[in-house]
């Protein structure tokens, strides 16, 4: 029994992150209306930052949130200004513009295999790592503690992206963005620009994401594909576009994952994960918190 | 010579290529290459049938592409029936599970419609992943399964040597590109594209856009099945990753995006100019540069979406057909 509640513990945990690092996905989706294939692939960037900032500077994998973050802002920000935005322009009256998918593959194609061609294939591990196989023990239970800053971090950033869109004037401006995007630039907000910021928001998000799974996780070039997949999952699941349904999402998808295996085999529970989905896009493809409004 | 004449020329000066190519070219290596060509421009142009004339975005052709391989292979390794029948076989099981994928599937918006699809053929490459015995077969989980190299010959689908392959597959490309022809000059082929483009105006006509739909991907599975039959044959060894694998799924959709979605020519031209950047790149550059040709890919995906949104047949077909003209007009 006891086991069951630290899998589930540590699936929450872990979970969390995966819905960290689906956060980007749900709000760009919210704003663009449109998937961001190359998700996984800003993580994976992300992760080499982070990566490469531990490794030269030797300061605390945490620290490097003060690079990463403007580093994966400024990123994101460019990406949809230059690649992504003429397809927009090209095709304004498409609600859900399918080339926007595809061209957010290219950049998935492009951003791994760029990676592969610098850095070479291997798996990296930072090694002064404070916090390597760090663990908690709480009533005869192991929690790893990575995971639980992981999970802290899961939370404040959703708490913060929620607050932002909720309190402040350019939240405001974003949110009318996705409601409606023509009577939202009727009222003087610059389109463009707020799926500029939007996009930059989300792959600072990632940026974040990448940050907590550096002291605990590879880095490879094709370690965004994973977490790309999952996101798609976690989403859908939690509800296009909602916030906290990432993250309860990914806590849904962190547990199947970890308490799975103690019943069946570990590969037939990535199956169920796949079955589920279907599941919800077929019955409930709003998923648990899909709004009448995207948000 | 008239507009039509020229034409048919041309289209004859084709063919005699194609068939005569085997005669002159006789590197096995090179053949190889060329039977793989056809292969992706056969599957580009049977994914055309969905992904390009009923305007949404399948992510998940591979799965059909692994229900033939899988079908024909276990029936000819462990029950010695002939490939040919496991081709048809595999055929009609993929169309039926894609009919069963699109009943839901269609409904959805263009976003959803392409995660379904992924979801699908993640799932199916999971599935055998898993599964060691399906019933009486045996289907090896993650190992795959061999084809013993035995009876050699045209009822058994199976060659010492490269030609007959070959011309297999010519066949094959040509046949799926014939019915792609008459499809677009057919009602179908216009409902489709109605309804890909403007699904209300076309329901409101009266076109049953979700039973186009399906037709349509009942026709792409059933002809992507076969191919993953023949592609068994030809390799002799199959295993999930291979033939079940996202990246297959991919690369089919986006060759066939690159070379003109919805048209004729397009897909073809795709994999006629993706697949020998793919090949000789990993040829030349694989151990110096590993992932080049997919950067490659990657980047001529973005700039045709952005500048060429209907793929490269555009501007080809456009000096084809000036080309054309130009004789036209001298000839008079």
């Amino acid at each position: 029994m006891v086991f069951i509640l630290e899998d589930t513990i540590n699936g929450i945990l872990m979970g969390s992150i995966y819905g960290l690092t689906a956060l980007g996905l749900t709000l760009i989706f919210g704003v663009l209306k449109v998937i961001n294939f190359a998700h996984g692939s800003l993580l994976m960037v992300g992760m080499y930052v982070a990566y490469w900032a531990v490794t030269l500077s030797g300061a605390h994998p945490y620290l490097t949130l003060i690079l990463v973050i403007p580093v994966m802002y400024l990123f994101g920000y460019y990406l949809q200004d230059i690649v992504i935005k003429p397809i927009f322009k090209a095709e304004s009256e498409v609600r859900e513009p399918i080339t926007v998918i595809i061209v957010t593959t290219g950049v998935w194609y492009v951003l791994d295999n760029l990676t592969l061609l610098i850095f070479g294939p291997h798996y990296r591990t930072i090694q002064e790592n404070p916090l390597r196989g760090k663990m908690l023990e709480l009533g005869g239970m192991l929690i790893s503690v990575p995971k639980l800053w992981g999970f802290s971090a899961a939370v404040l950033t959703a708490a913060a992206v929620y607050l932002f869109l909720q309190k402040t004037s350019m939240g405001r401006a974003i949110r009318a963005t996705s409601l409606d995007r023509e009577a939202a630039s009727l009222m003087g907000i610059k389109q463009f620009k707020i799926y500029n910021i939007a996009f930059g928001i989300g792959t600072a998000t990632a940026g974040i994401a990448a940050v907590t799974l550096v002291p605990f996780y590879n880095v490879f070039p094709t370690v965004g594909v994973l977490f790309d997949i999952k996101g798609f999952i976690i989403v859908v699941l939690g509800g296009l576009g909602s916030i906290g349904g990432a993250i309860l999402g990914g806590m849904i998808i962190g547990v199947i994952e970890s308490v799975g295996p103690q019943f069946m085999a570990a590969t037939w529970a990535e199956g169920i994960v796949y079955g589920l989905f279907l599941l919800f896009l077929f019955v409930k493809p709003s998923g648990l918190f899909g709004v009448r409004y995207d948000w | 010579m008239t507009r039509e004449n020229l034409q048919k020329a041309f289209l004859t000066l084709v063919l005699i290529i194609v068939f005569g190519l085997p005669l002159i070219l006789r590197s096995p290596t090179y053949l190889h290459i060329l039977v793989l060509l056809y292969l992706y421009a056969y599957l580009t142009t049977s994914w055309n049938l969905v992904g390009g004339f009923a305007g949404v975005l399948p992510l998940g052709h591979a799965a059909f592409f692994g229900i033939g391989a899988y079908t024909s292979t276990v029936l000819y390794v462990q029950y010695g029936v002939s490939p040919w029948f496991g081709m048809v076989l595999g055929g009609v099981l993929a169309s039926i599970t894609g009919v069963m994928i699109g009943l839901p599937t269609f409904k959805m918006r263009g976003a959803y419609f392409a995660l379904a699809t992924i979801a699908f053929g993640e799932g199916m490459r999971v599935m055998v992943e898993n599964i060691d015995h399906l019933g009486p077969f045996n289907i090896n989980g993650p190992r795959g399964l061999q084809i013993p190299p035995l009876n050699v010959g045209l009822a058994n689908l199976m060659f010492t040597n490269k030609e007959p392959y070959y011309y297999i597959i010519l066949v094959m490309l040509i046949a799926v590109l014939a019915v792609t022809y008459f499809i677009s000059r057919s009602r179908l082929g216009y409902y489709l594209n109605a309804g890909g483009e403007e699904p209300e105006a076309a329901m409101s006509l009266g076109v049953n856009v979700a039973r186009c739909k399906l037709i349509a991907m009942a026709m792409s599975s059933f002809l992507t099945a076969l191919a993953g039959s023949f592609y068994a044959q030809f390799s002799l060894f199959i295993h999930p990753k291979s033939v079940i694998s996202l990246d297959l799924s991919f690369e089919i959709a986006f060759i066939a995006l690159i070379g003109g979605r919805g048209s004729i020519v397009g897909p073809v031209l795709g994999a006629l100019l993706l697949r020998p950047v793919s090949d000789f790149s990993r040829i030349y550059f694989g151990a110096t540069l590993p992932g080049l040709h997919l950067i490659i890919f990657g980047m001529v995906l973005i700039l045709v979406m952005i500048y060429l949104p209907r793929g490269l047949q555009q501007p080809l077909t456009k000096a084809y057909n000036g080309l054309l003209n130009r004789l036209d007009r001298r000839s008079r």
